[in-house]
């Protein structure tokens, strides 16, 4: 009795320890990919610092005042985050795609959680680092600063921009397994414009309503609206952050299964070999 | 006991969105292949070699037909049938910038290994796959005989009973194919290790396989040793003789079935030597013929397959 109780913890150890291992593996290769490239480490620079750097200069030319700034801004750095963290977990499959060698990991016994999650790690503290910088930048550069609402928001703001862009990531790879690495390019261009319209540089409030209705869909408009709420620009909406949690999750079952389905979809068709040769 | 029992394998690609174009690359295959044997995939490019390895790996799914591997149904159990196999290929490829130790470490941890138990493990493979002296190079700038080890040392990560090996020996000089093809023979024999291999050479296919499947326009054509491929397709024997005076023939004689001269020898292609060589010396010695040279021939698989392929 006390033999099979042990043996099944040592078991679920066992199996425990396989799925660390296996979602460590791909955040171990993200980190050296990213390590190993000078050009990763001016994405991550550059893009952010330009971004925030040209609509803080912006809000100073418009003389806009320092709640409004620190509204933009606070749009400009999520949408930083965003892209560098999503472009972590999208890489998952586009290094394998580049460098043709799809086949490897799906052969191994593991699951896409493994892939999408290990990659999503060091996409969090891309973002993380991201967010610092930029946040460090409005400070210095343009008197905003935008840590002013404590740790608490500040990690609700974060959290819900590392998981759009998880859900963002998965979406992106799903494409790219459904249409083979040609959807690469044009994987970017209607998910950024969803992004777009969750409300980055602008309340909702003025957009025309149908594209209100599809803000409305998008969980980083919860977490930009509940931020924006400590600067002083009431909320729209009632339990934004809880709203953005519940919509999060919603969606990040939805891209998790159609990642699943499009893998499932490349082994029936075979592009899961063309994109291995 | 086998390690693969496939019943009626088909699989048809259909490519394009609209206007579909169909391509059959397996039309009904099936084949059982032994525990502990190496087994031998031969046929012309687009065969469908590669298409079945890669269904019996997991990789892609049969339209129709009942694959058991290692006692495992290859669809419905699929990730325990993937801890248990694995595959490298001739033309395999990995991240450009990453150094062997690194890729073999992601593969390792992929099938569960971590810590020192797989930094024993990659150092293990990179040793016996001669890949030491290369441990800082990146990927991309390896040479081919360095990246085909590497992708065996990668299908070695987990100690397979299974292996597949897709052309192992593409591109690769004939010493280090000689090496690998020992390392294959070693590996079955010190592990019990069951191989099924693809290739385009014959003289690997005779020198590794216990069994050969002959596979053309995605169906079995024949299957057996090698040496039984060579007697079901019965090219003959081939007897070269050099005669003075030379312009003898023999073509009348019985069991000939064929004869071709070139370069004052005559090659007689015969049902069978053992049987035909004395016959065939009486009667050039009851002749008053002297012969100066004599050679006996058993075609080689080469010469099957170009048969077969026909
Ligand atoms: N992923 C794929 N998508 C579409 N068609 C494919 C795919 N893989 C193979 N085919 C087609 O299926 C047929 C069988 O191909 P396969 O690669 O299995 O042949 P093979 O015997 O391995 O040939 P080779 O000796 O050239 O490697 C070919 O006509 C090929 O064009
Ligand atoms: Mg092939």
């Amino acid at each position: 009795m006390i033999g099979s109780r042990a043996e099944k913890c040592w078991r679920a150890e066992g199996l425990l320890r396989a799925e660390a291992t296996a979602v460590w593996a791909f955040a171990v290769r993200n980190l050296q990919m990213a390590t190993r490239n000078v050009f990763l480490l001016f994405e991550l620079l550059f893009w952010p610092v330009v971004g925030v750097s040209t609509i803080g200069l912006m809000t100073r030319f418009l003389a806009l005042s320092t709640e409004d700034a620190a509204f933009v801004l606070i749009g400009q750095m999520a949408f930083s985050i965003v892209s560098t963290c999503q472009l972590d977990v999208a890489y998952s499959v586009i290094y394998d795609i580049w460098s043709k060698s799809m086949k490897h990991q799906f052969l191994a016994p593991i699951g896409i959680r493994h892939l999408t999650i290990g990659s999503w790690t060091v996409g969090i503290l891309r973002g993380t680092l991201v967010f610092l910088l930029t946040g460090g930048l409005a400070a210095w550069a343009f008197r905003i600063n935008v840590f002013d609402p404590g740790l608490g928001p500040v990690v609700t703001l974060l959290a819900g921009c590392f998981l759009t862009a998880w859900i963002v990531g998965v979406c992106v790879c799903a494409l790219i397994m459904l249409f083979g690495g040609r959807a690469e390019t044009a994987a970017w261009a209607p998910i950024n414009l969803v992004l777009a319209l969750s409300g980055i540089y602008y309340p909702v409030s003025v957009l025309p309503s149908a594209a209100a209705h599809v803000a409305r869909a998008i969980p980083l408009t919860y977490f930009l609206d509940t931020y924006r709420s400590n600067f002083g620009f009431p909320s729209a909406y009632p339990h934004a952050a809880l709203t953005g949690f519940a919509l999060s999750a919603g969606y990040v079952m939805l891209s998790h299964w159609a990642l699943l389905a499009a893998v499932g979809r490349a082994r029936r068709t075979g592009l899961l070999l063309k994109m291995s040769e | 006991m086998l390690a693969i029992d496939a019943r009626d394998v088909a699989k048809t690609f259909r490519a394009g969105w609209i206007g579909r174009r169909e391509t059959v690359a397996l039309d009904g295959v099936s084949l059982g292949v032994e525990r502990g044997a190496i087994f031998g995939l031969l046929g012309p490019n687009g065969a469908g070699k590669t298409t079945l390895l890669s269904i019996f790996a997991t990789l892609l799914l049969p339209d129709r037909g009942r694959i058991t591997v290692l006692g495992l149904d290859v669809v419905k159990d699929a990730t325990e049938v993937r801890r248990r196999l694995n595959m490298a290929s001739g033309n395999a490829s990995f991240l450009w910038n990453l150094r062997p130790p690194e890729i073999l470490s992601f593969y390792g941890r992929l099938y569960g290994v971590s810590g020192r138990a797989l930094r024993r493990r990659v150092d293990e493979l990179l040793t016996v796959c001669e890949l030491d002296p290369h441990r800082r190079v990146p990927y991309n700038e390896l040479s081919t005989g360095l990246k085909q080890r590497l992708a065996l040392a990668k299908s070695l990560l987990n100690d397979p009973e299974l292996l597949f090996l897709d052309e192992p020996t593409l591109g690769l000089d004939p010493d280090v194919s000689t090496r690998l093809r020992r390392y294959v023979a070693s590996l079955r024999r010190e592990r019990g290790m069951t191989i099924v291999l693809t290739t385009h050479y014959m003289r690997e296919a005779e020198e590794l396989c216990d069994e050969i499947a002959f596979i053309k326009a995605g169906r079995i054509f024949a299957r057996g040793s090698a040496g039984d491929l060579k007697r079901a397709i019965q090219l003959g024997d081939v007897i070269a003789l050099r005669l003075d005076p030379p312009d003898v023939r023999l073509d009348d004689a019985p069991g000939v079935l064929r004869a071709v001269a070139a370069n004052g020898w005559i090659e007689y292609t015969v049902d069978a030597a053992e049987k035909r060589v004395p016959e065939l010396l009486q009667r050039l010695h009851a002749d008053g013929v002297v012969v100066r040279g004599i050679e006996v021939r058993e075609p080689d698989l080469e010469d099957v397959f170009v048969e077969m392929a026909r």
